[in-house]
């Protein structure tokens, strides 16, 4: 009885986290294909695709797609030659400072994003960055540093030193043993590190409005404006075209990410 | 070789905060001054290390209070339940080999590769008078709630996009737990209940509290969620920040708040310190 009872419970509770998590997704998806909706019909009035053509048609949203696809791979670019170096210290040599640095870096992280954006405003105005695309970057990669920085300093730690000592005694120079030891053993926690930052600079919009909005609007902030300007079957057709990506590259590394190299990340040693 | 990022963060996120804490106090010199200029009620440094007039004004704001209490009641909720699902799942992961127990942690992860804004106004039309929950009802003759732009929807937006996060290092925390040890526990006559508790949960403790902070130092400085999902007023601080800059120019008072929250996510974020030293100082390195 109590065998049973249990069981009806958990598939209670898959099934509400299932509409929790898919629910509101499959509903958005679904609008984007309805000529109207009307409340409580359970079907939409008739299906249509003429909301697509309005987004394809508009040359605003085309531009928005191109800017943040060009966008997110330099964010990662940039984040990873700025920070990978960085990170390999961190793993592997002490230093003064060491631990303060990691904890600075995770300070960043507490201080409310809006509240920066306010003030990196003035400093950006000084430096002329404003309404530039180094400007938007800039933003971009400040939100990357965490993740491009702790991730890869545990999985370069977690290369045994061993290995590169064993390397090193048959011969290797230093060089030789970082490119062929320890960067392949250490690559899937940097890729786990380049697609949190690829999606973090894909999804930031508060920063790259203010700093480039109208000239360089990207993804989310045009989604911003469709949602508040447009009929919701629209912001619904730019919904699924935004999430193209993300889910593609969550099918890629679904893997990686789920086996703990993020966790990994998030502990100060 | 640490020194980019470092100098990275301090020339572009530490000037703007120190310069900001300065703005705060009512200094409007230097890189101020291009935001002083236009911005209204500002109150002027009178002494030599400034002023807290910013602060008495916006700690003393009775919406503004309202604003607050509504942005710590939605932080304590949402980090709570999303703690309680994460281990949820973390658990019935760790002790059910079955597929539908990896589906379930698969399932939870993908609110993290969907961008907030679509999260949000998906919640949002999902919640609404005319959306899914309350048709569904209708069906059944039953007359659902309308929870778009309310504190609940805001609750459910954060656990939503907090709950990807959480799960994965729970998950790793709790399969971490060796079958052993689960074993030796349940041998000895401890029930399910009781292992979980004083076995599995003491040993996932690091991970769980380094879940929490993170949980709830985003959802503390929140703007996109409550933004979309939430009522005009009460709302909650982030979207406070946003509106006292861009709609009611006045930046002062904006980034008061922002350190008001920065306090409060400094608390949070000592345990998240704690937590890992303890862990470093028993680690043999």
């Amino acid at each position: 009885m109590g065998r049973v009872a249990l069981r009806g419970l958990l598939a209670v509770a898959v099934i509400t986290l299932c509409l929790f998590v898919f629910g509101p997704l499959l509903w958005l998806a679904s609008q984007a294909f309805a000529t109207s909706w009307t409340y409580p019909n359970l079907l939409p009035d008739g299906l249509t695709t003429r909301w697509w053509k309005v987004v394809l048609d508009d040359p605003a949203l085309g531009a928005a797609v191109q800017n943040s696809l060009t966008f997110a791979p330099l964010t990662v670019l940039i984040s990873a030659l700025v920070c990978l170096p960085a990170a390999y210290a961190f793993a592997r040599r002490e230093f003064p400072g060491r631990r303060a640095m990691l904890i600075g870096l995770f300070a960043t992280n507490a201080f409310p994003k809006m509240g920066l954006f306010a003030t990196m405003a003035s400093l950006f105005y000084a430096l002329n960055l404003m309404q530039t695309v180094l400007g938007i970057l800039i933003v971009h990669v400040i939100g990357t540093v965490v993740f491009m920085t702790w991730i890869p300093a545990a999985a370069f730690a977690s290369v045994p030193r061993s290995l590169e000592e064993a390397a090193r005694d048959a011969g290797a120079k230093p060089l030789r043993v970082f490119f062929t030891v320890t960067l392949p053993l250490a690559l899937p926690g940097i890729a786990v590190a380049a697609i949190m930052s690829f999606l973090a600079s894909f999804d930031e919009a508060q920063g790259t409005y203010l700093v480039g909005a109208p000239d360089y609007m990207t993804m989310p902030t045009q989604m911003y404006s469709l949602i508040l300007n447009y009929p919701p079957q629209v912001a619904a057709v730019f919904s699924i075209m935004l999430s193209v990506p993300s889910v593609l590259l969550l099918l890629l590394v679904r893997k990686h990410v789920m086996g703990g190299h993020l966790a990994e990340g998030f502990q100060i040693r | 070789m640490a020194l980019p990022p470092i100098v990275l963060i301090l020339v572009f996120v530490g000037l703007p905060i120190v310069t900001a804490l300065l703005y705060s106090l009512g200094h409007t010199g230097g890189l101020n001054s291009v935001t002083a200029t236009i911005a209204q009620h500002q109150h002027v440094a009178t002494s030599w290390w400034g002023t807290l007039d910013a602060y008495r004004e916006v700690l003393t704001n009775a919406r503004l209070q309202r604003d607050l209490a509504l942005t710590v009641t939605v932080t304590v909720v949402s980090t709570v339940a999303v703690m309680l699902v994460a281990f949820g799942i973390a658990l019935y992961q760790r002790l059910s080999d079955s597929r539908l127990a990896k589906a379930l942690a698969v399932l939870a992860i993908v609110p993290m590769f969907i961008p907030v804004v679509i999260g949000s106004w998906a919640i949002l039309l999902f919640y609404s008078g005319t959306g899914f929950v309350r048709t569904a009802l209708a069906q059944i003759g039953v007359e659902g709630p309308v929870w778009a732009y309310t504190q609940t929807a805001i609750i459910i937006g954060s656990v939503w996009t907090s709950l990807p996060f959480a799960v994965l290092m729970i998950s790793s925390g709790v399969q971490a737990v060796p079958d052993a040890v689960i074993e030796a526990s349940r041998d000895a006559g401890a029930s399910l209940a009781r292992t979980v508790w004083s076995v599995i949960l003491p040993m996932a403790t690091v991970p769980v509290i380094i879940a929490a902070t993170f949980t709830a130092i985003g959802v503390l400085g929140s703007f996109t969620v409550p933004y979309f999902t939430g009522p005009n007023a009460p709302t909650m601080l982030g979207v406070d920040i946003n509106n006292y800059f861009s709609s009611f120019n006045q930046p002062q008072q904006s980034v008061v708040m922002a350190f008001v929250v920065f306090a409060l996510a400094s608390v949070i974020g000592a345990a998240y310190v704690w937590a890992n030293f303890r862990t470093a100082a028993k680690a043999v390195r």
